[in-house]
């Protein structure tokens, strides 16, 4: 705002002013002189003064009078071409000119000096008030350097530097600065407090020092110039602009760990209703598995063969049933993990269906799923192992949960191929739809056993696919659950050897 | 003569009901808790069979198939639990005949060992030639096969595909060792051949090609011919 020229090049500018407007006050008081008196060429000068004080600096103003009353004495006040005064009276005016056209100018000056303080007060208090509210919009502290960088170039005029710090040493990261640049910084920061000329500390250096934030939390520091000990109120508005500046990274600050404690929070309490649901799920069949087992060791010539059989039995499946949880909580791990990486290939939708359905068929010996893959499907990019855990939760759970028929099929459609499994159980309330995606999202499952994490596998296998699984349900007539895997890759070329 | 299996085995449990069950079913068992120890029992007295477990203490049974590659046909069954599907595929390409995924049960062992057996010295003997199955037949030198009692017409590929599970029928073949010796060496990262091809396969003679009787997948390994 205070951007002057090269202080040289503008005083020169200004005397010239000061000459032409005298020169001209005199050729305009030699052209009217048939149609004027003295007293109204007196004016003329006194008009430039005025105008001379209003645009320039006291001093130039000061010269400006004195000329003034110099160049009526010596163009018009008789003996004219002399700087001899005739009469006391020409002499009092004189004089008396003098004195008002300094008065003049002092007051002129004076109001010019108050209108331009208000004027840059106002910017000011504009920019801190503009600065406020871009900052209040500001997600990261990358922003809030950009803002305050081009915050302190608009009201400054520079070289400025702003470094964001959470500590001193960090400050070495600094890059693209002068050494005592980064010195000043690290004072200032240390400091807690403004250095610079008319601070009272270190008032030899050519900048402005300051830091953002105050002794608890410091985020960074400041480097301002022109620094000049007269301008308080250029020092206070760059104190101003690194207060808001720190203000907003505080509150970044702030923002971060709040949602990191809240992030903690939720995983915490899910782990624990994992652990819980889990541990429920493990345990069921285990006592299951111990039961059955004990009761072998101690009652075995009591138990006829009929009821070993049946205890036999119940050990092989519930210990299948151990396995198909084992796997689904590693895989649902497994596909959580950051680094993931799925063995995707070619693959045939109708092959993967055959082989969980040869797996399936020892727990299906009601032939209860009836499977229709037409021919020529389009190959799927996929993990195939994955993909058959995925068709095999969804049939576990059809028969775990349902009576009668299931449906498998496979439809292949322009963009995507789907894979549906239609069950005619007990359906579910739209309520608990989005629900039993969940991993555990219930905490009470008693007596229900593990569908849900097989749901969530499903789910997460789906999307690590950029697929989807959808779910259809009515209570009273059954569930469809849908998988639709995208064809987004060009097919391969089928041209064989 | 009895035959003879090396359990290569480090949990007791497991390496117990193996031993007993295969005894119970007249083989002689061996067992070894690590693979050097594996290594000086192959030395010492070469069993028929070897049952091997990734995931040993001492390494991943790689350079253990290498090892009785280099000198012998003995059958290897890998023993594997599901998320070890690299390793598997490994060893099986390095010369292993078969695996098994943990938990599996005394049934399916059984079944893998006398299949592992039956093709023992075919590498010297003369190969199988006729495969018989329900209502399929083929019969290589005769370039042949039959559904029902009807000729099925086979594309050269088809037949050369269907003849390299034959020679394995009842083991796995994986995708790479089928591309290699079908389509040639070049051909090994194209997996979409055996699918589009499987599937042409299945359809002249499988019953119900989405749930086949003979084609079998081994899922991200490879495929398997039914023989029982």
């Amino acid at each position: 705002m205070d951007r002057s020229k090269t202080p040289t090049i503008s005083s020169l500018r200004h005397w010239g002013i000061v000459i032409g407007l005298l020169s001209l006050a005199t050729i305009v008081g030699l052209l009217l002189e048939p149609y004027v008196s003295l007293t109204s060429q007196a004016m003329i000068y006194v008009l430039v003064v005025v105008l001379a004080a209003y645009k320039l600096e006291w001093i130039e103003s000061a010269v400006c009078a004195v000329g003034a009353v110099t160049a009526l004495n010596f163009f018009f006040v008789p003996p004219r071409w002399t700087f001899e005064v005739e009469s006391q009276e020409h002499f009092i005016a004189l004089t008396t000119m003098l004195v008002v056209a300094l008065v003049i100018s002092r007051l002129a000056s004076g109001l010019r000096r108050e209108t331009e303080v208000a004027r840059l007060n106002e910017q000011r208090a504009r920019q801190l008030q503009a600065l406020a509210t871009e900052l209040s919009s500001v997600t990261t502290p990358q922003q809030v350097q950009t803002l305050g960088r081009s915050a302190l170039d608009a009201a400054f005029a520079g070289p400025n530097a702003l470094v964001l710090a959470d500590s001193i040493e960090g400050l070495a990261r600094a890059e693209g600065l002068a050494p005592a640049v980064l010195d000043g910084m690290r004072c200032c920061m240390k400091e807690s407090a403004v250095l610079g000329p008319g601070t009272g500390r270190w008032p030899g250096l050519d900048a402005w020092y300051l830091p953002l934030g105050g002794r608890e939390q410091v985020s960074g520091a400041a480097c301002v110039r022109p620094a000049l000990a007269a301008d308080e109120e250029g020092r206070e508005h760059a104190q101003a602009l690194c207060a808001l500046l720190a203000q907003a990274l505080w509150r970044l600050r702030l923002t971060t760990s709040m949602l990191a404690a809240q992030g903690e929070a939720q995983r915490q309490q899910l782990q624990s209703t994992f652990l819980a649901a889990i541990s429920h799920d493990l345990r069921t069949p285990l006592a299951a598995i111990v039961g059955a087992a004990s009761a072998l060791q101690t009652q075995h010539e009591k138990l006829g063969p009929t009821e070993q059989k049946r205890l036999l039995d119940s050990i092989a499946s519930e210990a299948s049933y151990l396995n198909a949880i084992t796997e689904n909580t590693l895989q649902l791990v497994r596909l959580a993990s950051p680094g993931l990486v799925l063995r995707r290939d070619w693959e045939s939708m109708e092959e993967i269906v055959g082989a969980v359905l040869a797996r399936m068929r020892p727990h299906d010996p009601d032939h209860r799923i009836r499977a229709s893959v037409p021919e020529g499907l389009p190959l799927v990019k996929g993990d195939p192992v994955l993909l058959s855990q995925l068709v095999g939760n969804l049939l576990d759970n059809a028969l775990k949960h349902g009576e009668g028929t299931i449906d498998l099929t496979v439809s292949a459609q322009p963009q995507q191929i789907q894979l549906c499994v239609a069950d005619h159980g007990p359906g579910i309330a739209p309520a608990e739809q989005e629900d039993i995606f969940k991993p555990y999202a219930r905490g009470d499952r008693s007596g229900r056993r593990g569908a849900g994490l097989g749901l969530a596998v499903c789910r997460a296998i789906a999307q690590a696919h950029g697929g989807r699984l959808t779910l259809q349900s009515r209570v009273g007539e059954g569930s469809v659950f849908c998988l639709v895997l995208p064809l987004d890759v060009p097919q391969p070329v089928p041209e064989l050897p | 003569m009895t035959l003879r299996v090396l359990v290569v085995e480090d949990d007791r449990e497991i390496r117990t009901l193996m031993q007993s069950s295969l005894s119970v079913e007249g083989f002689e068992v061996q067992t070894a808790v690590t693979l050097s120890e594996a290594m000086a029992l192959l030395r010492h007295s070469p069993p028929d069979v070897i049952v091997l477990d990734l995931g040993l203490p001492d390494g991943d049974g790689l350079q253990l198939v290498r090892e009785v590659r280099r000198q012998q046909s003995v059958p290897i069954i890998v023993v594997s639990a599901r998320h070890q599907e690299a390793q598997k595929i490994e060893l099986l390409d390095a010369g292993a005949d078969d695996y098994l995924t943990k938990p599996f049960s005394v049934g399916e062992l059984l079944a893998r060992i006398r299949v592992a057996l039956r093709h023992r010295g075919t590498a010297l003997a003369a190969a199988v030639t006729v495969h018989e199955l329900d209502d399929l037949r083929i019969d290589l030198a005769a370039h042949a096969v039959q559904r029902a009692g009807a000729p099925v017409h086979l594309t050269p590929t088809e037949f050369k595909l269907l003849a390299r599970l034959v020679r394995s029928a009842g083991r796995v073949v994986t995708h790479r060792q089928l591309l290699a010796d079908v389509w040639g060496p070049e051909y090994t990262e194209h997996t979409h051949y055996l699918r589009l091809y499987m599937g042409q396969l299945r359809a002249k003679i499988e019953r119900d090609p989405a749930e086949p009787r003979h084609l079998l997948t081994e899922t991200g390994v490879g495929y398997r011919l039914a023989s029982d």
